[in-house]
Formats: C-alpha cells, structure tokens, sequence
C-alpha cells in the first residue's frame, strides 16, 4: 500500500483526528433519543458522518494519483500566529500602541522582504489610523497607552 | 403597487445622511479591495464584521454589502488594465478586457464594464425587490421538517458548485457544524466542547475563526506565493464606449445579467461562478464568435454584467430564508445575529426598514460606484503600486484590534491564532475554507430544526420524507450529488471550473 495522493491522505486523518474529539467528547453528554434530543445526540451524528468523509479521503489516497504538498511555509506561520497571541497578551496591560508595534514588527518581519524603516514607519501609520478610527471615531473603551 | 410603495421606505432609510456615508465607505473600500491583489471582499467584510456591530444594524448591512458587490467593480479595473484580476469574479474578464487595453482601447473596456456593472445593478436590484417578498411568504409556511431539509439540500448545492473535492468540501461542512455547535447547549444549558476553558462558554466567535481563515491564515498562504507586481500605464483615454460598442455588447449584457441573476439565487453561487458561465455562454452564442480571446468587447461585459448581478441576487436566499449562498452571506448573518435579529422571511415583516433599506442603498451604491470608477480610474491605478509586504501586516493589525473589541476578551486572539494554523493546513491540503465557514453558521439552527421536527413526529425520522416540500428538498439535494458522481459530469466540471 503506497499513499498515491497525499493530500487527500492527510485531510482524511485530520477529519478523522477532528471526528475522534467530537465523538469521544459528545460521550460525555446525554445522547437522549431521537425523539428527544439530548446535547450529545446531534454532535456524535456529526461526528460519525466526519470519520465516514475521513476514511473515504484515506481510502481513496492509495488508489488516487495526485501531487504532492508543497513545502508548509513553517516560520511565517509561528511568527504571525505568536505575534497573534502576543497581542492577546498585551492589548490589556500594555495599550494599544506597544502591541501594534510589537504585532507589526514580528508579522513584517515574518514577510519575505524585511525593511527596518519601512516598518517603523508602517506601525506609526497603522498606530494612528488605530486609534483614530477605533478610539476617537468609534469611541471604543480601548487603552492607548501602558497601564501603570 | 406595493413594491413602489416598498421601495419608497427603502429610499427613506437608505437615503438618510448616515446610511448615504456608510453606503459611500463602504463601496469605496470595496473598490479598493478589488483593486488591490491579494485582499479580497470575503477578508474586507471579515475585517469590518467587529466595526460594523459598533453601528445601526440597517448602516452595518448597507456599509458590508457595498464592500462586496464595490469590490466586483474595482476587480474588473486591474484586470482589464494590468492583467491582474483583483477579484476572483474578474479573473474572465481579463482575457478580453486585457487584450483590449493592449489593442488600445482600455477606455471603452473599463467603460463597458460599468455601464454593464451598472445595468445588471438595477436590474436584479429590482429582482429582488419583486421575488423576495413571495419567496419570504413561502419561507413563512415551513415548519422545522422542511427547513432542516432546506439546509441539507443548501449545504450539499453550495459543496456541488464549490471548487475541488466532493469529499472534502462535505467533510468540510460537517466540521463547520460542529464548530458551530461549541459552546452552551441552549436546550440543556450542558456545555460543549470547551475543554475546561471558559473562554469557549459562548461558543467560538464567528469573527474570530472567519478572520484567522480569510484574514491570517490567507495572508501566510498568500507569502509563499510570488505576487506579481506590474508596470502600469497611466493612459486610459475616453472611456465612454461608442454607440457601436453599446450596440454590440447590449446583447451580451442582457444574457450575462439573466443568467448572472439565476446563478446568483443558488447556493454556493455567486459573482465567481456567474462570471465564469457568462462568459462560457457568449463564446457559445454570441455571432460571430472568433472575436474572444482577442479582445472582443462582448468577452468584458457579459461577465461584468453576470458578476455584479450574481452578487447582488445572492442576498435573496439570505434575506429571504436566513440561508446563506456564500461565506459573505455567512458573515452577513453574523452580522444580523450580533445586533439581536434573526435572520429569516421574518425579517422583511418584522424589520422593513431594513431590508427595503438594503436593496434601496443597492442601487445607490451601483450608481456612486459608475461615478467612483468611470472618471477617477487612475487613482485607482496607482494603488497597484502598494507592494504586498505593506499591506499584510495592515491585515494582521486590523485582524487582531478587531477580534479584541468585539467581546474585549483577549481568549478570541488565541482562538483566532488556533484556527490560522489550521485554515492554513486546510488550505495546503486544498481543503477549501467557504463550506466549513456556512456549515458554523448554520449549524445551531440545523440541530434545533432537526431536534423539534423529530420531537413532533415523536422520533420518527420518516418525517422528512412524508412532508412533500422537505421530501423535494432532499431530492433535489440527492440529485445534486448523484449528478456530481457521474464520472462525465465531473470531468465536465472540473473543466467549467478551470476554465
């Protein structure tokens, strides 16, 4: 058995992998009868069709012929999703200014044409435009600055 | 006439000065979205889903839909003029419209492309005007058996039409179902799947995991890729087509815009693929037909004309049953479910001035967009100078500062940086992400209208074929699928698709 079609291959087990959580999860909720739905019941369906379209993608991987996956860009994608949750982490004690720079810094710096002063300069554009239209436009509760 | 009279209040609300400014930003940041590659209009009304819950709901639906049918004018600027489709929907009409600016006549392209924008414009402006309240009323009569069946039959039409694998585009809405259905079970109060994390309670938040799949996760995907950057031409030249040119293309227009309007009303429908058939059609039909390809007039406005008609007719099935064709649509509801309205035929009873609101600022914004576009071209023009490298972090940031002001909860970042990676995975996988995107919007809805309809007919799952018009529904949606697995059709598809 050789795997013929590698994306469908790896879909199939990340459906798999997703229907094993909704089903091993929806366990834990009553299942009711039809008639009378409990919160387990239409989750553990769900679950059920997901592992089906899963092993179908598996099953056809070794018969289909398709390309390969190209190369997973790894870095770009752990700077930006970190630089993400760093702004999760920030926005609330630091301001808005210190994390849209410290978001625009590490997402530029995750891009294939990295300039210094060309950043700087996008993060104090993207700084103002942010708080003018989100803080003083909008008028959101948001603060500018480190709270101390 | 009750329509005239229907649309008189439509004006009303769409022409008061608050709305007019809405109507205005949003179709300008449509056409700037559609001119500049790399951001598309499913991304822009993500990134303004937070913005526009801070409005009236009637300003939030004009200022998202002028960003989505804005953007099908500006995407037929770049491509005609640097070959470059801005949009998806315009990706045909540089075939024509390139090697008509090539030949000279960028002028009258861009101007055909308007007025052909334009006229499908009003006209399924008024379509909508007519066939919604009908169809609204019709909607009024189901029952909880026929609106599962018409979600079923919604779902399997909008994977039938979707790109790629069956398969997966399925698997694809039954995940999106489950997503749909983290959170507190409003039946039993049993919280699902949050895995101890309270930051789940209410579920995932659709802005959330609709940013980090057409906002984050597109732009990684996107930095692998090589944009390509242009060298343009400032020279337009008159862009008022001849009479010659208008006599020749008016054919073409009407057929692009019929046919536009009638693929737009069907899931998974849309601008993207009306411009595709329209343009399969003319090279069919249209006499004499060795023109295409060689910068034949007829080959830019017939699926101009289809693209903004099937953008604006695919608000009916949102409108009408609360269904939606497309991810756009998806966000749409999201919209309306954020300030308190649920979406549905009662909608147009309970909220007229919103929905005659909508279509009237519909046409307004068609009108505002042929005077945006028409003289100012070249502004538009030079935005093509914006190199990718300064536009994705702008994303990003907007990502991020929305995702925290709509709930103020840090918790959304994280959920949003957990689906990034996986809508990258997805989309390396060739998992398109539309399917999952109506599968969580529908799926709370899905599960309560299969939970009352087996409660009335005490567990008995006949029910959905017993009832006439949820049995039709589910015909309709096993033909679909039937037809797709016909090996002849699927070759055929594929080649509509690619095309």
């Amino acid at each position: 058995m050789k795997i013929r079609a590698p994306k469908d291959f790896w879909s199939g087990v990340m459906f798999c992998g997703f229907a094993a959580i909704a089903i091993l999860a929806a366990r834990g909720y009553s299942l009711g009868s039809a008639g009378k739905m409990g919160a387990g019941y239409f989750p553990l369906l769900l679950g059920i069709v997901l592992a089906a379209m899963g092993a179908i993608l598996i099953a056809r991987s070794v018969v289909v012929v398709d390309e390969p996956i190209s190369p997973f860009n790894i870095l770009p994608l752990v700077i930006i999703t970190t630089a993400v949750c760093l702004f999760g982490l920030l926005i609330e004690p630091l301001g808005l200014v210190v994390s849209i720079a410290v978001l625009t810094g590490l997402s530029a710096w995750a891009g294939p044409q990295f300039r210094l002063l060309e950043t700087v300069a996008l993060a104090a554009v993207l700084i103002a435009f942010s708080i003018g239209v989100f803080v003083y436009a909008l008028g959101l509760p948001l603060a500018i600055w480190p709270s101390l | 006439m009750e329509v005239i009279s229907n649309l008189g209040l439509g004006f009303a609300v769409a022409l008061t000065l608050q709305n007019v400014v809405y109507c205005f930003i949003g179709v300008l940041l449509g056409t700037v979205i559609g001119v500049l590659p790399g951001i598309g209009p499913v991304t822009t009304v993500a990134m303004l889903l937070p913005i526009s819950f801070t409005l009236q709901p009637e300003s939030a639906l004009i200022l998202l839909a002028g960003i989505y049918y804005g953007a099908q004018y500006g995407g037929s600027t770049t491509a005609i003029l640097v070959n470059i489709p801005g949009e998806a929907s315009s990706v045909v009409t540089t075939i024509d419209g390139h090697q008509m600016a090539l030949k000279g006549r960028a002028g009258p392209a861009l101007g055909i492309a308007a007025i052909a924008s334009f006229f499908a414009g009003c006209v399924s402006t008024l379509l909508i005007a007519f066939a919604a309240p009908p169809l609204a009323a019709i909607a009024l009569q189901f029952g909880p058996a026929e609106y599962f069946s018409l979600m079923v039959c919604g779902l399997i039409a909008a994977v039938v039409l979707a790109r790629g694998s069956l398969v997966k585009a399925i698997a694809m809405v039954v995940l999106g179902l489950l997503l749909g259905l983290v959170g507190t079970d409003v039946n039993s109060g049993a919280r699902r799947f949050n895995f101890g994390m309270t930051g789940l309670a209410d579920g995932i938040e659709f802005v959330a995991l609709s940013m980090a799949i057409y906002g984050i996760a597109e732009v990684v995907y996107n930095l692998e890729k090589k944009l390509a950057t242009s060298v343009v031409s400032d020279a337009v030249g008159r862009v008022w087509p001849s009479l010659v040119d208008l006599k020749y293309c008016a054919g073409s227009i009407l057929r692009g815009t019929g046919l536009g309007a009638i693929l737009g009303v069907l899931p998974g429908g849309g601008a993207l693929l009306a411009s595709f058939a329209a343009y399969t059609l003319e090279k069919n039909v249209a006499k004499p037909p060795r023109q295409f390809g060689h910068g034949d007039i007829r080959g830019v406005a017939a699926p101009e004309a289809a693209n903004n008609a099937g953008a604006q007719t695919s608000f009916i099935p949102m409108l009408t049953l609360g269904i939606p064709g497309n991810p756009t649509m998806a966000m749409m509801i999201g919209a309306l479910m954020v300030h308190g309205i649920a979406p549905g035929p009662r909608v147009m009873t309970d909220r007229p001035g919103l929905f005659w609101g909508l279509i009237a600022s519909m046409w307004l914004g068609n009108l505002m967009l042929v005077i945006l576009n028409l003289p100012m071209v070249g502004v538009w023009v030079r935005l093509l100078r914006v190199p990718y490298r300064l536009l994705f972090p702008a994303i990003i940031v907007f990502c991020c500062i929305g995702v925290y002001i709509i709930n103020s909860k840090p918790f959304d970042a994280f959920v949003m940086a957990f689906f990034a990676v996986f809508g990258y995975v997805a989309l390396k996988l060739d998992c398109e992400p539309a399917p999952l995107i109506l599968g969580f919007v529908l799926g709370p809805m899905m599960e309560e209208n299969l939970r009352r309809a087996l409660l009335i007919s005490r567990g008995d799952p006949m029910v959905f074929l017993q009832e006439p018009i949820s049995l039709a529904f589910l015909l309709v949606a096993a033909g679909l699928l039937l037809v797709l697995a016909a090996p002849a059709i699927r070759v055929r598809r594929e080649e509509a698709l690619k095309e």
